[in-house]
């Protein structure tokens, strides 16, 4: 692989020396941070509004024919008691009460009526609060406090269960860690797809191949454009994530955003490790099938064309995303496991939720790799053979049929 | 410079394209430090040839060998390719297109910037080295490929049609820049259709046509080879047909060109009596213009 090196540093030079690399790179965390500064903003605000409500005073007026609201609680607000309903609403109306509730006889059967000034479509809704509170409260006093507890829907459960082993089963917290390489997997082929395809045909494009088969073979070229686009798909990532990371311990209690403590985050080596080898292998076949479809195409622009066929080959599993968690032994999820052109997702997956037996991962990434490399030799031989074809699109009977 | 000792060796070379055979059994050699004219109509072959013979194109028969093995990229053999087929990175600055081929062809960074800035200084594009491939007019394009072509002191140098897009300035300039590396022992292969410079630089040549060598030596021999001499008459009128005193080959403007067949005296007479009045008379060996268009027929000489 003699000039390997230099392939590669100039590809991923020029890439990071390209706006256009910075600005995709930098625009999800620059929409993450305009999204996490809107939802700060509006968060502060609904607690501004909220304490303001709170310290508001205004004048209402009760008529409780139920006798559960408490006298104390109306004593607190400053209720007045109404005689009767058409009285209370006759106040609200010519402004003389701000609120007025009535409270029938049976809540069960008939509804609490709930008038007041109108305040604006947002704040009109602390009326019906403050009614639904009064009840509440009342109710919850006069019960003990586990049926209180009931009643306002604040009981506290702890679950736990536990494997066969006797260990406590984490629960959904055991599909993070596995489960990364399945989101990682997803963002590297959706945000990479395209820029493989126009890598691969560009010194066609630019007829620029010539020059370049006669100084380098075209292993060393594929191959070094092949680590270009990973090792900048990496540094992308890490552009996004960096920031992300930063954003969230600088400012996560001011964007409300939930605690992770990933000291509780459980770490199985085996899933990690075979989500990892399936990750690598699943990105190598597919950046590899999309490298021989750029190599067989005479442009990028034609070659798009049949990336959709590969993303809906890919991506289309996720379709059956429900069965590889509860079905995984049906024929359907077993034949998406071993097909290799959608083995990635169903793998990623079902190595995720733990229901991948790793003999079937071991074979299912025997089959990819040797795709891998299937795939791989045989986008090596159309480039060399479709190097020089600028405006036509190559057969597989030709490629095949040259002799090398 | 031993010229004895061959560098490019074809050996019953064949190249099919599905059921079109387009060279059909080639041989020849190349000498080391020789230049070299691979001369043709369009099709005839010429850059299949070379395409094959840097392996970008298998052949279908025939071995293709340079210093006695086919060619590899990475091999003993120092080549300085400029194609037919051109193009280069076109979003990238030029002297980072230069310095990258510079170092595919081995050359440490530094020394490939220190000698790209002085090609570009040469070639009147030193305040060009920072500009995008692509802000270059196709003329000043040509120079860089040029110059690529050049760098890494190649030991063989393949150039398919050089002079194609160059001013005659430019021309001038490119065809010292060959004559330099001549100068250095290198190898020179030309392919092209400029056959005034085929004349000055080629020490060989080989004439191809429908896949077949048409003509092949040097440029006296592929003369004697094509027929001896010519007799160039300028007139006003043109000149009659004569079977029997010479045969007619062309008349181009107010130039014809005859196969003397008698006597030149008789000749003369001839022409006087049919009421020629001819301002030259001259008796001459062809130029390589002259055979070209007598093989290939005028049609492909204006194609070219």
């Amino acid at each position: 692989m003699h000039n390997l090196g230099t392939v590669i540093r100039f590809e991923i030079g020029r890439t990071l020396k390209k706006k256009s690399f910075w600005l995709a790179a930098l625009a999800i965390p620059v929409v993450a941070v305009f999204v996490g500064v809107i939802i700060f903003f509006s968060n502060k605000t609904t607690d501004e509004q909220s304490q303001n409500l709170a310290k508001e005073q205004f004048t209402i007026g009760i008529t409780d024919e139920s006798h559960l609201i408490s006298p104390k609680l109306l004593e607190s607000v400053h209720a007045r008691p109404i005689a009767t309903p058409q009285e209370g609403e006759q106040a609200v109306k010519s402004g003389q009460l701000d609120a007025y509730f009535h409270y029938p006889k049976d809540i069960s059967k008939d509804t609490v009526s709930v008038r007041g000034k109108n305040v604006g479509l947002f704040k009109n809704g602390r009326y019906e609060d403050l009614a639904g509170q009064l009840l509440k409260q009342s109710v919850s006093a006069k019960t003990n406090p586990g049926v209180a507890t009931v009643l306002q829907g604040s009981t506290k459960f702890n679950s736990l269960t536990y494997t066969s082993d006797g260990q406590v089963d984490k629960g959904f917290l055991n599909v993070i860690a596995p489960g990364v390489f399945l989101v990682l997997f997803y963002f590297m082929i959706a945000t990479f797809g395209s820029q493989i395809l126009t890598s691969i045909t560009e010194e066609k494009e630019n007829r620029v191949i010539e020059m370049i088969l006669a100084t380098i073979k075209p292993t060393t070229l594929l191959v070094g454009k092949l680590f270009s686009v990973i090792s900048l798909a990496f540094i992308q990532m890490f552009v996004i994530l960096i920031p992300t990371i930063v954003g969230y311990l600088f400012f996560k209690d001011q964007l409300a955003l939930p605690n992770l403590d990933l000291s509780t985050l459980p770490l199985d080596p085996t899933a990690i490790g075979l989500g990892a080898v399936i990750f690598m292998v699943s990105f190598l076949l597919f950046t590899g099938i999309l490298m021989t479809l750029g190599a067989a195409m005479p442009t990028a622009k034609e070659a798009g064309g049949f990336m959709g066929g590969v993303f809906a080959l890919l991506f289309g599993p996720l379709y059956a995303a429900p069965l590889f968690v509860t079905s995984p032994d049906s024929t359907i999820v077993q034949f998406l496991s071993y097909f290799p052109l959608t083995a990635p997702i169903p793998l990623l997956l079902r190595n995720a939720v733990g229901n991948l037996p790793l003999h079937e991962a071991l074979i299912a990434i025997g089959i990819l790799l040797l795709t891998t490399l299937i795939v791989i030799s045989i986008g090596v031989r159309i480039f060399k053979f479709g190097a020089l074809e600028y405006s036509r699109k190559l057969s597989m009977k030709e490629v095949m049929g040259r002799k090398s | 410079m031993n010229k004895a000792v061959p560098l490019v060796t074809i050996d019953h070379f064949r190249m099919d394209f599905g059921k079109k055979t387009v060279i059909k059994d080639l041989s020849f050699t190349i000498n080391k430090g020789e230049t070299f004219g691979l001369l043709g109509s369009n099709g005839s072959g010429k850059t299949t040839t070379i395409r094959a013979l840097l392996g970008i194109y298998m052949a279908t028969g025939g071995q293709l060998r340079i210093d006695g093995k086919p060619y590899e990229v990475d091999g003993s053999v120092k080549l300085g390719y400029l194609p037919e087929e051109r193009g280069l990175y076109k979003k990238e600055k030029v002297i980072d297109i230069m310095i990258y081929f510079g170092q595919l062809k081995g050359m440490a960074r530094a020394h490939a910037k220190e000698w790209s800035l002085d090609f570009l200084k040469r070639v009147d594009l030193e305040n060009e080295a920072q500009t995008r491939l692509d802000k270059l007019s196709g003329g000043m394009q040509q120079k860089i490929q040029v110059g690529i072509a050049v760098m890494g002191d190649p030991t063989l140098l393949i150039l398919d049609e050089p002079a194609k897009g160059f001013d005659p300035v430019n021309r001038r300039l490119l065809m010292d820049i060959i004559e330099e590396h001549q100068d250095q022992g290198a190898t020179v292969i030309f392919v092209t259709h400029q056959m005034e410079e085929v004349e000055r630089l080629c020490d060989r040549i080989l004439l191809l046509k429908d896949g077949e060598s048409r003509l092949y030596g040097t440029v006296d021999e592929v003369k004697d080879e094509f027929g001896g001499m010519v007799l160039e008459i300028v007139s006003e009128s043109p000149v009659p047909k004569n079977d029997k005193l010479y045969s007619y080959q062309r008349r181009e403007g107010n130039v014809t060109l005859l196969e003397p067949k008698a006597d030149l005296l008789a000749i003369q007479r001839s022409l006087l009596s049919a009421g020629v009045a001819y301002s030259r008379f001259e008796l001459k060996r062809p130029s390589l213009d002259d055979i070209f268009v007598e093989i290939y027929g005028k049609h492909a000489k204006e194609e070219n």
